[in-house]
């Protein structure tokens, strides 16, 4: 039997003081941490000096991080390509960009102290990479350094508004925002308007990302996204959310709506056009919108504490030789950045070089306008983009 | 031992654990109080401050969600109970040589990844699957509803991810039941219902009370079962917080919101309480055998 | 008719009666073992598709493709998948050792000594299971943001051991409660040293607690996602992985590596429990000492 003359108490202070001291003490230690450390400021940007990226012997680990179905893969790929090319190095080719947004956030707290993750490279959309550059985090390239870049990006992307002298992005592809619909169930989707039809309630998403949903939005109530004001933004917002509470929209997603659209959970979505060829159902198409599309890039930047900037701008360069974005683009089906690759395609496959999606000619992209920023000071952006994530988080 | 060492003992066992835990949960709860009284943006940064306004704030932005939590916390508890209740009984009490066998299948789920096991509900309840097809039929579905995406899904999700929560302490205290005393109640003339009512319902309350506790409270923090299984206007508080965080990167908010939840949870689980009973719970009960 | 009529009278209630008065009866264990179908359903899914040839990359597409062993053949095959999960191993086994030590030696403490500060000990260690994961991962991330500490597996092992070590202590503790001490005592008299009497007498019989607390811990960490998630930086998990993967495109070896999980795990502890069965009955046939 237990001797239980030992657990009485030791008398003295009652149980009630004790945790109160206790609770005392532990709030003092807690105060004494906290001053012997810790930031007096959080978020903000970096305080680091911006460097300009070092070329130099290549080897070592390169990696990326980036969108999901963006390189070729299979036999003689890019990747076992650029290996072969540099003996020593590996390439870690992390597809763990879902979301411009949520990538960041990701991030962030080890972006803010000069450290990347372990990554040397990150493919992120335009406004991103301007976002990234003015918060300090990013390294600042030197096109000297990049001969076949400097040769051969494409002229309409030498001086795009968000980084006029490419001083620290070189696009990786651009693209189209459409919509991608299941001819057999929705045939008469043509307009991003048609995705509000309650004929489809439930069968519909849209993206995260506010830079495509928005401005489409806007195109299809025939407002021009670059002239629209602030109330014009915040109005299709409240249309957005009033189809999230009505069961409209069945989900607000990133890369993750190719697999609805494959098993037919959902019959059509605002799409990126290369994301057709993910796309694993025979009566899935690429749609444009009556009314136009929105015009973006993904560009390559190189964070500032990325342990291998050599082998990154050894990669840069390597993917704009024309030979090798052929198959890159060919693979991917979006609109390669690359001069000359028309011309090695079309000798390939007289379709390929008329694919509307890597070589889209004038016609197609009448209608189409450059990803816009919401109209405004900071305050105001940021009052928009709250608004919008609102809306999207549910 | 010396009297000096033995008084001291005690203090040396505990030291590590209560250290670990004292530096990287009550210390980290403090900073996150000091977050949630900062003020700023982010792109300008968040400096110290005292800005109490931030959980009304976040209390006020949120309400929809956070009710919203605790209804579907609340439904996938109740499901929980009467699934497990029975369940737990037929095992404890009637299951024979079977008994631990069908304990080891209550348990078996919990071995596979919490996320694969709700991932494969993705697979169970698509819209195409032969489920849907079955329910369709049924008319349990309407011939143009769906199950995925939405909170009827989240429900379910939750309830069947908590399920051996609430079936193992239910399971623990009706093991613990001396069946002679069921005898007894018969011997008394009591039908069925009465003893149960009477003697086991009674003794097993305090296996209800953890089970209760033990799936509602992570229940309304759950983040991974919105994410999956839900559509819009499914987000629970959870999923609220990690988007201010990892995506808004609006930190004071989040801090905030996490706090008024916690504070929620905790003044339900008080009032719940009360209506219960407690003191087994904090198992001082156990130590006085 | 009247043969029938005849007949029924002469075996008794007719057949449905009698069905009927079986499935009363047995209406329990019926609902009990449907229960139990309930929760190995999603099991099953998995382990089906494993054996799914999956889309053109491999990978689950949420309906059945073809069968095939090609991935169970070529397990290992996914670099990615096998990172994220040498590190959840690696991740789990150095949190399970520490946080059981340290736990047991806390719920050594806590049984067996009386000292200041009891009580509110018992609160630090229940409150870690009390607050929702999202609400720890967030104040972790808080305090590490604040300290700008670098993310990773460093942080992840603080977090695992932190939330292991109330779990450890709650479960040994249970053991240590009905544990008899006279044969303490008599390795006492006997003249055996408190260390020594602690290390063959005591720590031998607690094991089967420790053993079982050092499991949950294994489990507990090996499963986490949303406290990793805050916490991880760019390192990635399993259940990391995996949630990534969901959204992208799940390798099918995923299936593999979680049924391999699973059924180990089911064998391991299918072992043990025998072992114990044998244990006791070879006690049994021994004479008494």
């Amino acid at each position: 039997m237990r001797d239980t003359s030992r657990l009485e108490g030791h008398g003295g202070s009652p149980p009630r003081l004790r945790i109160f001291l206790l609770g005392l003490g532990a709030l003092v230690a807690s105060l004494a941490l906290a001053a012997c450390g810790g930031d007096d400021e959080v978020g903000g940007g970096s305080d680091q000096e911006v460097e300009v990226a070092k070329p130099g012997p290549v080897n070592g680990d390169l990696n990326i991080s980036t969108w999901v179905g963006y390189i070729d893969k299979g036999e003689g790929n890019t990747i076992s390509e650029f290996e072969a090319e540099y003996p020593g190095t590996t390439v870690n080719y992390n597809e763990d960009v879902n979301d411009n947004v949520e990538f960041f956030g990701k991030l962030q707290p080890q972006l803010q102290e000069g450290q990347s993750g372990g990554r040397d490279i990150f493919v992120v959309t335009d406004w991103m990479a301007k976002q990234m550059y003015d918060l300090g985090y990013l390294q600042e390239i030197d096109l000297a350094d990049l001969p076949n870049v400097e040769a051969n990006l494409r002229d309409d992307l030498r001086e795009p508004p968000f980084d006029p002298e490419r001083k620290f992005s070189v696009p990786w592809q651009s693209g189209l925002a459409g919509m991608i619909v299941n001819k057999k169930l929705a045939p008469d989707i043509t307009s991003v308007n048609d995705l509000f039809d309650p004929k489809y309630k439930g069968k519909v998403t849209v993206f995260t990302e506010m830079r495509d949903v928005v401005p489409l939005m806007l195109l299809a109530d025939g407002i021009d996204p670059e002239e629209a004001t602030k109330e014009e933004w915040l109005e299709q917002i409240d249309q957005l959310e009033e189809a999230a509470n009505s069961g409209q929209l069945r989900r607000f997603t990133g890369n993750d709506y190719i697999q609805d659209l494959t098993n037919e959970n959902v019959v059509a979505s605002i799409a990126w056009s290369g994301d057709i060829a993910l796309v694993d159902n025979a009566d899935a198409e690429f749609v444009m919108p009556d009314e136009g599309c929105t015009l973006w890039s993904d560009n390559m930047v190189i964070p500032a504490g990325a342990p291998n900037t050599a082998a990154a701008l050894a990669w840069m360069d390597f993917v704009y030789d024309p030979n090798i974005q052929a198959d890159i683009a060919e693979f991917v089906n979006y609109v390669t950045p690359v001069q000359g690759v028309q011309e090695i395609l079309t000798q390939r496959d007289p379709e390929l070089g008329n694919n509307q999606l890597i070589f889209p000619d004038e016609q197609f992209t009448e209608n189409c306008v450059a990803q816009v920023d919401p109209p405004g000071e900071q305050a105001d952006v940021d009052e928009v983009t709250e608004r919008f994530q609102e809306v999207v988080t549910g | 031992m010396t009297g000096v060492r033995r008084r001291l003992a005690p203090y040396g066992l505990l030291g590590p654990g209560a250290i670990w835990l004292a530096l990287f949960f009550v210390i980290p709860m403090y900073f996150m109080g000091e977050l949630a009284l900062r003020e700023g943006t982010f792109t300008e940064g968040f400096r110290s401050a005292f800005e109490i306004s931030n959980f009304s704030d976040s209390l006020s932005g949120n309400t929809e969600q956070l009710l919203r939590s605790f209804w579907y916390a609340g439904a996938a508890t109740v499901i929980a109970l009467l699934i497990a209740y029975p369940l737990a009984y037929a095992i404890a009490l009637r299951a024979g040589r079977w008994k631990l066998l069908l304990l080891f299948a209550v348990i078996a789920p919990f071995f596979t990844t919490y996320l694969i096991r709700t991932i494969a509900w993705k697979t169970i309840l698509a819209d195409e699957s032969p489920l849907l097809d079955v329910l369709h039929f049924l008319s349990l579905v309407p011939d143009d509803g769906r199950v995925l995406a939405t909170s009827g899904a989240v429900i379910a999700g939750l309830t069947y991810n908590f399920l051996p929560f609430m079936i193992l302490p239910i399971y623990a205290s009706l093991e613990r039941l001396d069946t002679s005393l069921i005898e007894a109640g018969k011997d008394l003339y009591a039908s069925a219902t009465q003893t149960f009512l009477r003697v086991t319902l009674p003794i097993s309350m305090p296996g209800i009370v953890a089970g209760v506790l033990l799936t509602f409270i992570p229940a309304v923090g759950d983040y991974v079962n919105a994410e999956l299984l839900g559509g819009t206007g499914t987000s629970m508080i959870g999923n609220v917080i990690q988007s201010l965080y990892l995506e808004q990167r609006n930190y004071p908010e989040a801090a905030a919101l996490s706090f008024v939840m916690m504070a929620a949870i905790l003044a339900v689980v008080l009032i719940y309480l009360r209506v219960a009973g407690t003191g087994a719970f904090m198992g001082e009960e156990e130590e006085r055998r | 008719m009247m043969e029938a009529a005849t007949a029924t009278a002469r075996t008794g209630p007719a057949l449905p009666a009698r069905a009927w008065r079986w499935l009363r009866r047995n209406a329990l264990l019926i609902f009990a073992g449907l229960a139990v179908l309930y929760m190995l359903v999603p099991i099953l899914v998995i382990a089906a598709f494993s054996f799914d040839s999956g889309n053109a990359q491999g990978e689950l597409d949420f309906a059945f493709n073809a069968f095939t062993f090609e991935y169970w053949r070529n397990a290992f095959g996914n670099p990615d998948v096998n990172d994220s999960m040498i590190k959840s191993l690696q991740l789990a086994s150095l949190s399970m050792v520490v946080s059981t030590a340290i736990g047991t030696l806390m719920a050594l403490a806590l049984v067996r000594h009386q000292f200041f500060g009891r009580r509110a000990t018992n609160l630090l260690i229940i409150l870690p299971m009390a607050t929702p994961e999202i609400v720890i991962g967030a104040a972790l991330l808080s305090m590490f943001i604040t300290y700008n500490l670098d993310l990773g597996l460093t942080t992840l092992f603080i977090a695992h051991v932190m939330f292991s070590i109330s779990f450890v202590v709650v479960i040994v503790r249970s053991r240590l409660i009905g544990f008899d001490r006279s044969i303490e005592e008599a390795a006492a008299d006997l003249g055996s040293p408190p260390l020594t009497t602690f290390r063959t007498v005591t720590l031998p019989l607690l094991a089967p607690g420790i053993v079982a607390a050092a499991l949950l811990a294994f489990a507990l960490s090996i499963d986490d996602f949303v406290i990793s998630n805050f916490n991880s930086g760019t390192t990635v998990t399993f259940p990391l992985y995996i949630f990534g993967a969901s959204l992208r495109g799940i390798p099918i070896q995923v299936n593999v590596l979680a049924t391999m999980l699973f059924a180990v795990t089911v064998i391991a502890i299918a072992l043990v429990l025998w072992q114990q069965r044998r244990a006791e009955q070879m006690a049994a046939v021994r004479p008494d000492v």
